[in-house]
C-alpha cells in the first residue's frame, strides 16, 4: 500500500480549505486550485477534489512539505495524523466580510476557544488555529462551529 | 427521530442530547463514565463506526444510522482478555478511567494487532488517569494484544493471595466491564436531583434570599436555605467552619459557597430554578493571597475569627540558630509552591434516601463514610444517618471534606425523597479543598564534609475559605520540613492564613510535597558548594536504624533510606557517567496519623450464609486496593484461601470505624487491625472447625497506632509509629531535554501486593511530575478557579518517560507484618529531583513550582 515506509507518529498535509466559496470564488484566503501542490507531490497524494480545491490522501502523504512550500496561498500545513480535528478554513477577515466569502469560513467566533477545555484553540487574526500539543481531540470545537469550518478528518464528528 | 445501532441493538430517540446522557440515562448503560462533560478526561469514551470518541461530545441528532460499541458490548472472549490483561498488568486502580482505556485498547487492537509502544501510547493519549501514571495501563494494552494474536489467556502470574504476592486486585473484573457502581451510577426509582447555588461573590453579605419565583416552577420539590437546617449549619472535617448553606446575614467565603439548595425532578428544572432565585449582597473587598491576609488592617475572611490566622505551628528542637551560626556553609532560600488540583476521575457525587425505619441513607464517593456520617448527622440533628461507600473514583485527599453528602443528606431529611447531588466538573474544580500553596524561607548549616548542623523555616500557607485539614496539613509541613536525616538542631515555624480563594486541605503528601521541595533543593546546593554530590550528602546524612530524629524519634530497624539510596546507585552513576543531567531527592512520609492523636484501626470479619468470611471495616478503598490488601491479610494470618473470603465496602452500621483513608493509614492501620482479627478467628477454629460450623460468627480487631503529642515531655517522643523512606532519580536526555527515566526506589516495610504498590509509585511519580513541570491550577482577581479540566496541564500517555519503580523490603515494623503505607511518599521527592536534573541541564537554579524554561512548559 504505502511505497514509503513512515515513521511514528504519522505526519501529513493538511489543506485549511473546504472549498465551498461557490461559484463568485469570494475568498481570497483559500484554496485557488492551481494544482501546484499536485504537481509538487511525488507520491501522488494530492488531488484537486470536487470543490476544486486540493484534497490529501493521508495514506499516500509522507508529510515531505513540499506542498507547503509550493502554496502560494500558503494554506496548506503538516499536522499529526492522530490530531484529526482540524481547521480548514484560512480566512482572515472580519465575521461579517468572511460570512459572505464562504459558506464554511471561520468568522472567528470564538465559541470554538470557549468550548475548548484544553485551551488548545485559539482565534488568531480572526481565523481558528488548534496547537497540536494541547489538543486532546476530542472535537467539541467541531461539533459546536456554527461555521462547519473544523473538521473530524475520520467523518465521525462531522462529515 | 434518530435511529442508530448500540452494542448490536438499533436504538432509537426523539430527544437531542449528548451521546453521553443517552447512554447513561435513557439505555443505563453505566460504564460510559461522565468525567468531565467537557470532552477532556476520556471517561466517557466510546467507539463510533470503529473510532474512539468521547461520547459527551457528539449529539444523537448526528448519529443516524451509526454503530456504537461501550464496554457493555465486548465479546465474552474481548471481556475475558481485557479483565485478564488489565489485572495481570496491575493496571486498575480507582477504575473510573478503565472503561475508556478498555474502549482505546479494543479500538487499537481491532486495527492494529501488534502496536508498538509509541502507537499504544497515543492511542490511550487523549485519555486521562491520575491513579496510575498510565504505565501500567499501556503494560496492559501490549499484554492484551498477545492474547489476542495468540487466541490464548495464560494462567495468572500469582494466585496464592499471600502477602507479597502479585495478585490480580479483587476489583478488576467490575471496573473493567464497568459494572461496579460509583455513586453517579445509582438510578433509583423516584430520584430526584439537586444542587445549590453557589455565591456570585468571593467576599460579600448576603443581604436577602428570595426563593419565592424558583419554588413556583413546575417540577420543583423544595428550595432550601440555611434556616431550614434542622442541626448545625457549621460542620468541617475538624474544626467546624464550613458552612452548609451562607444564612441572610452571613459573609461568602469563597466562589464556592452554597446559598440555596433546589431540589426537583429532573436537572434541567434544577438549574432554572436555580437562576430564579434572587440574592441581595452586599459586595466586600476580597482577600485573595497571604500578603493580604496577614496585612494588619486586613478584612476578615469570617465574622466570627480574631484574624485571618487559620492555624500556626512552631517545632523546635536543639538550637537550630546556633548550629547555622557556627556551620562551615549555610545557605538560605526562598521558594513558592502552586495550588494543586487533585483531579481524580470521578466528580464528587452522593445519593441519598429515606430508609423505612426512618434513617437518611448516603451512598457516597469518599475517604471516610464515618466523617460523612458525623458531619450529615451534625448538620441534620440527628444520628439517623448511615452511610454506605460506592466505588470511590479517586481522592488523593479531596475527598475527605463534604461536598455533596451532607446536601444529599438534607434534602433526603427535608423531603423524603430519594435524590442524586453530583458536581459539574467546573463545581468541583472550585468546590473540594486543594493542594496549599506555599511560601517558604529556609536556612540550612552544614559542616565542611556536608554534614547538616541545623536547619531554620519560615513558611506559610494559603487555606483559602475554611479549615478543611489545613492545620494538620501545616503541622505536617512543619515536622518533616526536617527531612530524613539525622541532625539535632531544627526550629520552624508555620502559619497558615484564611483567604477568600477556594478552600485548601489535603493532598497526597500533606504539606510534606512543599517543604521536602525547600529542603531538598537547598541540600542539592549545599552538595554542589562542599564538592559532593547530592547521592553523597545524603548518603552522609541519612538516617538510619536506631538513629534519631530532628523532631527526636529514635527510628526503628524497618528504616530504609539508606537501601533505597544504594538501589538507585549504580544507574545514577552510569548515567552520571554518560553525561547525562541527573536529579536525585530523598523523602520520608509518616504512615499513620500520629502525633498523639487516636488513631484507631478497627475490622469485623463475619462468617454469613454463604458460609463465607466478609471483612467488614469502616474504611474507604479510594482505589488504592484496600480490600485486596485486607484479604491478602487474611489469607496469609489464617488457614483461609481467597475464595473463602468476600471483601464488603466501607459502611457505617456494620463496618466498625477506621478512621479516614489519609495519612497512608490504611495498610498499616487497618492492616494490623484485620490481623488481629485474624488471630481470633484461627482461635476459634482450633480442632478442625471450619467457616462452615462458625456461620453467624464474628470476629472483632482493633489497634491503636499509639503516639506521643507534639511536644511531649519526653526525650524521645514517638511522633508516628512507622514513616516510609524513598529515593527518586530523574534523568534527562540532553539533546530534547525531556525528562528519558524516572528512578524510583520506595522502602515499604513489606510489600502486601508489590504490583498494586508499584502502581501507587508510578502513578505518584508521574503526579509529582505535573506538580514539578506543569500542572497549575490558576485562580484569577475575582478568586475563581479555572473551569476546564483539560487545562490543568496533567501528564498525558504520550508524555511520561520511563519509570523504574522499585519495592524495598525492610523488616522491622512490628504490625501489619510489616507493611509501611505507601500512597503519599511516591509523590513527594519527585519536583525536587526534577528541579535539581534541570539545574544540571541548563545552569538555572528554580526556586518555585511548576519550573519554567523546560519542554513540557505550556505556552500562552
Amino acid at each position: 500500500m504505502m511505497a514509503v515506509k513512515k515513521k511514528f507518529p504519522y505526519r501529513a498535509a493538511v489543506v485549511a480549505c473546504k472549498g465551498n466559496c461557490g461559484e463568485n470564488k469570494a475568498c481570497k484566503y483559500g484554496c485557488i486550485g492551481c494544482g501546484k501542490c499536485v504537481e509538487s507531490c511525488k507520491m501522488g497524494a494530492i488531488s484537486i477534489g470536487e470543490n476544486g480545491v486540493a484534497v490529501v490522501d493521508e495514506d499516500a502523504c509522507i508529510a515531505c512539505k513540499k506542498c507547503v512550500k509550493e502554496c502560494p496561498q500558503q494554506i496548506i500545513h503538516i499536522h499529526e495524523c492522530a490530531n484529526y480535528i482540524v481547521v480548514q478554513c484560512s480566512n482572515k477577515d472580519k465575521g461579517k466580510a468572511a460570512k459572505e466569502a464562504c459558506a464554511n469560513s471561520c468568522i472567528g467566533c470564538g465559541i470554538c476557544e470557549k468550548t475548548c477545555t484544553a485551551e488548545a484553540i485559539k482565534v488568531v487574526e480572526n481565523c481558528a488555529v488548534i496547537d497540536d500539543t494541547v489538543c486532546l481531540s476530542c472535537g467539541m470545537c467541531a461539533v459546536k462551529c456554527s461555521r462547519h469550518a473544523i473538521r473530524d478528518l475520520r467523518g465521525i464528528l462531522t462529515d | 427521530m434518530y435511529t442508530f445501532k448500540v452494542n448490536g441493538k438499533t436504538v432509537t430517540t426523539e430527544e437531542k442530547k449528548s451521546l453521553l446522557r443517552f447512554l447513561r440515562d435513557d439505555l443505563h448503560l453505566t460504564s460510559v463514565k461522565d468525567g468531565c462533560s467537557q470532552g477532556a478526561c476520556g471517561a466517557c469514551t466510546v467507539i463510533i463506526d470503529g473510532e474512539t470518541c468521547k461520547s459527551c461530545v457528539p449529539t444523537t441528532d448526528k448519529l443516524e444510522g451509526k454503530t456504537i460499541i461501550t464496554v457493555e458490548g465486548l465479546s465474552d472472549w474481548e471481556s475475558q482478555v481485557y479483565t485478564y490483561a488489565y489485572g495481570e498488568a496491575g493496571a486498575v486502580q480507582c477504575g473510573f478511567c478503565i472503561p475508556g482505556m478498555v474502549i482505546c485498547t479494543k479500538a487499537l487492537l481491532d486495527k492494529n494487532p501488534d502496536p508498538t509502544e509509541d502507537e499504544i501510547k497515543y492511542a490511550l493519549r487523549n485519555n486521562y488517569c491520575r491513579c496510575t501514571g498510565y504505565v501500567k495501563i499501556i503494560a496492559a494494552v501490549k499484554l492484551a494484544a498477545k492474547i489476542m494474536r495468540d487466541s490464548y489467556i495464560p494462567e495468572k502470574g500469582a494466585d496464592d493471595w499471600k502477602i507479597g504476592s502479585r495478585v490480580h486486585r479483587l476489583d478488576v473484573e467490575e471496573k473493567v466491564l464497568g459494572y461496579g457502581k460509583y455513586p453517579d451510577d445509582f438510578i433509583l426509582e423516584d430520584m430526584c436531583y439537586g444542587s445549590a447555588l453557589r455565591s456570585k461573590y468571593p467576599r460579600a453579605r448576603v443581604l436577602s434570599i428570595d426563593t419565592t419565583a424558583a419554588k413556583a416552577l413546575p417540577g420543583v420539590i423544595g428550595v432550601f436555605t440555611a434556616d431550614d437546617i434542622p442541626g448545625e449549619n457549621k460542620i468541617g472535617h475538624i474544626k467546624h467552619d464550613q458552612y452548609t448553606l451562607i444564612p441572610v446575614g452571613g459573609l461568602t467565603h469563597y466562589l464556592g459557597d452554597a446559598i440555596a439548595l433546589v431540589a426537583a425532578e429532573d436537572l434541567e428544572t434544577v438549574e432554572k430554578a436555580k437562576k430564579l432565585i434572587k440574592v441581595e449582597y452586599e459586595v466586600l473587598p476580597a482577600i485573595h493571597n497571604i500578603e493580604e491576609a496577614a496585612a494588619p488592617d486586613a478584612p476578615r475572611v469570617f465574622d466570627e475569627e480574631e484574624s485571618n490566622i487559620q492555624a500556626h505551628k512552631y517545632v523546635s528542637r536543639g538550637n537550630a540558630e546556633e548550629a547555622i551560626a557556627n556551620a562551615a556553609h549555610v545557605i538560605s532560600h526562598h521558594f513558592e509552591t502552586p495550588w494543586t488540583e487533585h483531579a481524580f476521575l470521578e466528580p464528587e457525587c452522593a445519593v441519598s434516601y429515606m430508609e423505612e425505619d426512618g434513617y437518611v441513607m448516603v451512598i457516597s464517593t469518599d475517604q471516610s463514610a464515618y466523617c460523612t456520617f458525623h458531619e450529615c448527622s451534625l448538620l441534620l440533628g440527628t444520628d439517623k444517618v448511615r452511610v454506605q461507600n460506592g466505588l470511590v473514583g479517586g481522592g488523593f485527599g479531596g475527598k475527605e471534606d463534604m461536598t455533596v453528602q451532607h446536601h444529599a443528606a438534607l434534602i433526603t431529611y427535608l423531603t423524603g425523597r430519594s435524590v442524586k447531588v453530583r458536581l459539574t466538573r467546573a463545581e468541583s474544580l472550585l468546590i473540594h479543598p486543594k493542594r496549599h500553596s506555599f511560601v517558604m524561607d529556609f536556612t540550612m548549616g552544614c559542616d565542611e564534609n556536608g554534614k547538616i548542623m541545623g536547619v531554620k523555616a519560615k513558611v506559610a500557607s494559603d487555606t483559602g475559605a475554611f479549615a478543611s485539614l489545613g492545620g494538620p496539613v501545616l503541622e505536617r509541613a512543619c515536622t518533616h520540613a526536617a527531612g530524613p536525616y539525622a541532625y539535632e538542631n531544627f526550629e520552624i515555624e508555620g502559619t497558615a492564613y484564611y483567604t477568600n480563594n477556594p478552600p485548601a486541605g489535603a493532598y497526597r503528601g500533606f504539606g510534606v510535597t512543599q517543604t521536602c521541595f525547600a529542603t531538598e533543593t537547598l541540600l542539592n546546593m549545599m552538595a554542589d558548594e562542599i564538592g559532593i554530590t547530592p547521592w553523597e550528602i545524603r548518603y552522609r546524612n541519612a538516617i538510619r536504624p536506631g538513629g534519631v530524629l530532628p523532631n527526636g524519634q529514635i527510628v526503628d530497624d524497618s528504616t530504609g533510606l539508606v537501601e533505597t539510596l544504594e538501589e538507585v546507585k549504580e544507574e545514577y552513576e552510569e548515567a552520571l557517567a554518560a553525561g547525562k543531567p541527573v536529579g536525585l531527592a530523598c523523602a520520608m512520609k509518616n504512615a499513620g496519623v500520629g502525633v498523639g492523636l487516636p488513631d484507631w484501626g478497627r475490622v469485623r470479619l463475619i462468617v454469613e450464609d454463604d458460609e463465607k468470611l466478609h471483612i467488614y471495616s469502616g474504611a474507604s478503598c479510594i482505589g488504592q486496593g484496600l480490600g485486596t490488601v485486607l484479604v491478602q491479610m487474611i489469607v496469609s494470618n489464617t488457614d483461609l484461601k481467597r475464595d473463602d473470603i468476600v471483601y464488603e465496602r466501607s459502611n457505617t452500621w456494620i463496618a466498625p470505624d477506621s478512621g479516614t483513608t489519609s495519612g497512608s493509614r490504611q495498610t498499616l492501620v487497618t492492616g494490623e487491625a484485620c490481623r488481629r482479627a485474624c488471630e481470633k478467628l484461627m482461635e476459634a477454629k482450633k480442632d478442625g472447625v471450619t467457616l462452615a460450623d462458625l456461620k453467624g460468627q464474628e470476629f472483632y480487631g482493633e489497634y491503636l497506632a499509639k503516639t506521643d503529642p507534639l511536644g511531649a515531655d519526653v526525650p524521645n517522643p514517638v511522633s508516628h509509629v512507622a514513616y516510609g523512606y524513598a529515593t527518586q532519580v530523574c534523568i534527562l536526555d540532553p539533546k530534547t531535554g525531556k525528562v528519558e527515566k524516572m528512578l524510583a526506589a520506595h522502602d515499604v516495610g513489606k510489600a502486601v501486593n508489590p504490583l498494586s504498590c508499584e502502581g501507587q509509585i508510578e502513578g505518584g511519580v508521574v503526579m509529582g511530575m505535573g506538580y514539578a513541570l506543569r500542572e497549575k491550577y490558576e485562580i484569577d482577581e475575582n478568586c475563581k478557579p479555572v473551569e476546564k479540566y483539560g487545562a490543568l496541564g496533567l501528564f498525558r500517555a504520550h508524555e511520561i518517560p520511563k519509570v523504574r519503580a522499585t519495592v524495598v523490603e525492610k523488616p522491622g515494623l512490628k504490625v501489619a507484618c510489616g507493611a509501611i503505607g505507601i500512597g503519599e511518599i511516591t509523590s513527594i521527592p519527585t519536583a525536587p529531583a526534577v528541579t535539581d536534573a534541570y539545574y544540571r541541564l541548563d545552569g538555572v537554579r528554580r526556586f518555585s513550582l511548576p519550573i519554567s524554561g523546560t519542554p513540557y512548559e505550556r505556552k500562552g
